[in-house]
């Protein structure tokens, strides 16, 4: 009943994550969110610190009605780098963060994933579907019967 | 006395280019729908080129060179990512503000109580010294200057229902107290301009509506600052820029107005006008990019203006009936 307290943001979450760098083309993004079920992407330089996220909601936020144009230029907006659009100093979590208050912080910030950072560096992405997983693992284990057998 | 209707070809001759949203089809739309049996009253007039003497009363010389400089002999030049000239673009801008100021001049001679102009390209964001959001020329503000400077009318008031702000025609205006412009738009959006706070010297309200405004929002600001401000002001003539992009079906923008919002609010400027200038009102076309709904916006709002002098006269009739009872009952008691 109380398994899922044990766990850790590290425990739960996708290590080494695909990321962009920050001349990456919307229009690359865009088929990223295609190819990969992301809802957003972490944006890093080349050593992989962190510069930001670009979330679907990003990308939608760039086509949005603004004062700039009368029409939003759709075509030369797909071709801008992620820098132009991705939302800048994220917020991120520690590995050893307990998974319990990382769900707390996905639920308080209605986000939909958050990027891991260990000494200043991407090391990992977390997202609503790890903690479901999560979840479900510490309550099945809860379910097993305690005299049957067990590897540990 | 009908209503006139001003428009020409040259006007379906300006063309944007593939896919550009402010396009001929806007205008075919308009009048396949203004042909039809219920608006057979109108009365079709062609219209002149405007010439250089009422373009000036707006925009300098120079900057109206400088448009016809840019005019292309084939294909499509861009003033800037809206805006978008072709061959045709140059006499298409001269007939759209040549339009303004004929039907200006037929109504206050008295030749229709009221008229609307049918034209592209349009004007409000059309600045003295900058083309922008698809306008070249400041159709409404020329027509404006137009009739104080022909016709010697002392003020003359612009309502400008478009979705976007005129920031061109309050550039114009608001620099002359005979003149009082009135915009209700989309906050936030393009061109970022009309922020309450920009009062001109006392001439101008702007009225910026959150996304999602509708109905209820527009009678609101009509009753509580549109009306007194038009009252307070006492046009002797009103010009209306008709832009049907605020209406729920439009793609550019995210108010909700109806065509029964645009024959309701027609009636009310109508009325306003009744009291103030014998009803005279020119309406010129501004935005509108959903062609079934600009098409059905356009018809409510010239079925209202067709309808103007009956419905005059009944508020004539009216208040006659009105005074007549009070004396009857003074008499009485
Ligand atoms: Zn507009």
């Amino acid at each position: 009943m109380y398994e899922f307290l044990k766990y850790e943001v590290r425990d739960a979450m996708t290590a080494d994550p695909i990321a962009i760098g920050p001349d990456t083309r919307l229009r690359e993004v865009e088929e990223l969110f295609e190819s990969h079920d992301f809802n957003g992407v972490p944006v890093v330089d080349d050593r992989r610190h962190l510069l930001g996220i670009l979330t679907k909601f990003d990308l939608l936020k760039a086509f949005s009605l603004d004062a700039h144009a009368l029409v939003p230029h759709y075509d030369t907006i797909m071709e801008q780098p992620a820098a132009a659009v991705m939302t800048r100093d994220p917020v991120s979590v520690e590995p050893r963060l307990p998974l319990s208050r990382l769900l707390q912080k996905l639920v308080e910030m209605r986000t939909k994933s958050l990027p891991v950072v260990e000494n200043d560096r991407l090391v990992g992405i977390i997202a609503r579907e790890d903690v479901l997983k999560a979840l479900r693992r510490a309550t099945i284990q809860h379910e097993i019967p305690i005299h049957e057998d067990s590897p540990s | 006395m009908t209503t006139l209707l001003y428009t020409h070809p040259a006007c379906l001759e300006h063309d944007t280019g593939f896919g550009h949203p402010e396009c001929p089809a806007r205008l075919t739309a308009i009048l396949n729908t203004l042909r039809t049996a219920p608006f057979a009253a109108l009365e079709w007039r062609d219209v002149p080129q405007a010439t250089v003497e009422q373009l000036t009363r707006i925009h300098p010389q120079g900057y109206v060179e400088r448009i016809f400089a840019r005019v292309p002999r084939r294909g499509n030049v861009a003033l800037d990512g809206d805006t978008i000239l072709s061959p045709q673009s140059g006499e298409a801008a001269l007939r759209a503000a040549g339009a303004v100021c004929a039907a200006v001049d037929a109504i206050v001679q008295r030749e229709a109580s009221n008229a609307f102009c049918a034209i592209r390209p349009p004007g409000h964001h059309a600045e003295p010294t900058q083309a922008m959001g698809f306008c070249l020329f400041a159709n409404a503000a020329i027509g404006a200057a137009h009739a104080r400077a022909v016709h010697g009318l002392e003020r003359v008031a612009v309502i400008d229902f478009d979705v976007h702000h005129g920031n061109g025609t309050q550039a114009a205006l608001e620099h002359d107290p005979g003149y009082l412009y009135i915009s209700t738009h989309q906050a936030y959006i393009y061109p970022g301009t009309g922020r309450r706070d920009e009062r001109g010297i006392g001439n101008v309200v702007n009225i910026p509506l959150l996304a999602g405004s509708g109905s209820t929002d527009l009678r609101h600001v009509w009753r509580h600052e549109i009306e007194p401000a038009l009252r307070d002001f006492q046009p002797r003539l009103i010009l209306i820029s008709a832009g049907f992009d605020a209406h729920h079906m439009d793609p550019l923008a995210e108010l909700n107005f109806s065509e029964d919002d645009y024959a309701w609010l027609t009636q009310q400027i109508l009325a306003v006008a009744a009291e103030c200038c014998e009803g005279r009102v020119v309406s010129v076309l501004e935005g509108g990019y959903s062609l079934p709904a600009l098409a059905a916006s356009v018809a409510a709002h010239v079925k209202a203006l067709m309808e103007a002098p009956r419905a005059a006269q009944r508020s004539l009739i009216k208040g006659i009936l009105e005074r007549q009872k009070t004396r009857r009952n003074a008499a009485g008691s």
